[in-house]
C-alpha cells in the first residue's frame, strides 16, 4: 500500500466521531414515526374474464381485415397523363449564344450542321409524341 | 424497525463522519445523518441488492449533505474560522496537520467525496461511482487528479519540515 493511501486511512482514523445517546433517541424517535413506503403500487388485476379479451382480439383481427379488402376492392385512381403541350413546355430551349462574326469558315459550317441536326431531332420528337 | 436499526447500526458512526467533512456545523452533520437513516427507513423497498448496502447509504448521505449545503453556508473549501470547524474539533491532535483538511481546500466537493469514499471508506471504484452517480472512468481520472494534489501537498509538506529542520 502506497504511502498516500496509508496517510488518508490513518488520518481518517484521527477523526473521532460517534452517535450520542441523544441524537441516537433522536432517530429512533423519527424512524418510529416513518412507514416504509410500498414498492411501486402493481396495477390491479384485471376483472375482466379471458373470453372478453379473446372477443375483442378477434373483433380487431376482423376490423383490420374488413380495411385491407375495402381498400384492394377499390378501383385505382387514373393516372394523370401529361399532355404534349405540357412535354414541350419542358423541353429546354438551347440558347445558343455564339458570335458568328468571331468563327471561322469551318466552325460556322459545323454550327449550321448542328442546328439543322436538331431542328430534325426536334421536329423528331414532335412527330413521336404525335404533333 | 429493530433489524433496520441493528442493520445501519454499524455505519451510522462511519456515516456521521462522513458528513461532518460535508457539513458546515456538527448539527448539520447529525440532521443530515438523522434524514439519511429515514430516506433509507421510507424508501427501503427501493434498494436494489446489487448494489453494497453502505454504497446506497452513502448516495442518500450525499444527496442530504448536498440539501444543507446552502448558498448561504460556507463551501467547504472556504476558510473558515478553525475554532468553528467541526471536523477540526474531532481530530486528535496530531504532530501533523490532517490531510483531510488540506484535501477539503485542495479538492472541489466531487473529488473529495470520491477521495473519502476510496480511502477513508475503502469502497471499490464501481461503488465509488455508483454513490456519486457518476462512470467509472470519471471516477478513476478524478481519484488520480485528486492523489497527484495530495501527493504534491504531502510532499511538500515534508519537505518545508526538512528545510526547517
Amino acid at each position: 500500500m502506497d504511502k498516500l493511501a496509508n496517510r488518508l486511512r490513518h488520518d481518517a482514523d484521527e477523526i473521532e466521531v460517534t452517535v450520542s445517546d441523544e441524537l441516537d433517541r433522536r432517530i429512533a424517535a423519527s424512524l418510529r414515526n416513518v412507514t416504509p413506503r410500498e414498492e411501486a403500487v402493481s396495477a390491479p388485476e384485471s376483472r375482466r374474464p379471458a373470453l372478453f379479451w379473446w372477443a375483442s382480439s378477434l373483433t380487431g383481427i376482423a376490423a383490420a381485415a374488413a380495411v385491407i379488402v375495402v381498400i384492394n376492392s377499390q378501383q385505382p385512381a387514373e393516372v394523370a397523363t401529361p399532355t404534349p403541350v405540357e412535354l414541350i413546355a419542358t423541353v429546354p430551349v438551347i440558347d445558343w449564344k455564339a458570335e458568328s462574326a468571331m468563327l471561322t469558315g469551318q466552325l460556322q459550317q459545323e454550327l449550321d450542321n448542328l442546328q439543322s441536326d436538331i431542328k430534325k431531332a426536334e421536329q423528331k420528337v414532335k412527330e413521336d409524341i404525335g404533333l | 424497525m429493530s433489524a433496520f436499526t441493528d442493520l445501519v447500526g454499524a455505519y451510522r458512526d462511519r456515516l456521521l463522519r462522513f458528513l461532518l467533512t460535508r457539513c458546515a456545523s456538527y448539527a448539520d452533520a447529525e440532521d443530515a445523518l438523522q434524514d439519511t437513516l429515514i430516506n433509507a427507513y421510507r424508501y427501503i423497498h427501493s434498494y436494489d441488492p446489487r448494489w453494497r448496502f453502505s454504497t446506497w447509504l452513502y448516495r442518500i448521505a450525499i444527496r442530504n449533505a448536498a440539501k444543507l449545503h446552502t448558498p448561504d453556508t460556507l463551501e467547504l473549501g472556504e476558510l473558515r474560522a478553525e475554532e468553528s470547524d467541526p471536523l477540526l474539533q474531532c481530530i486528535a491532535d496530531s504532530e501533523s496537520r490532517n490531510l483531510w483538511i488540506n484535501a477539503r481546500h485542495l479538492l472541489n466537493d466531487e473529488v473529495f467525496q470520491a477521495m473519502w469514499l476510496r480511502y477513508a471508506e475503502d469502497m471499490s471504484v464501481n461503488d465509488i461511482a455508483k454513490a456519486l452517480d457518476r462512470s467509472a472512468s470519471w471516477t478513476k481520472v478524478n481519484l488520480m487528479r485528486g492523489r497527484r494534489k495530495l501527493d504534491a501537498e504531502l510532499n511538500g509538506a515534508e519537505k518545508r519540515s526538512e528545510a526547517y529542520g
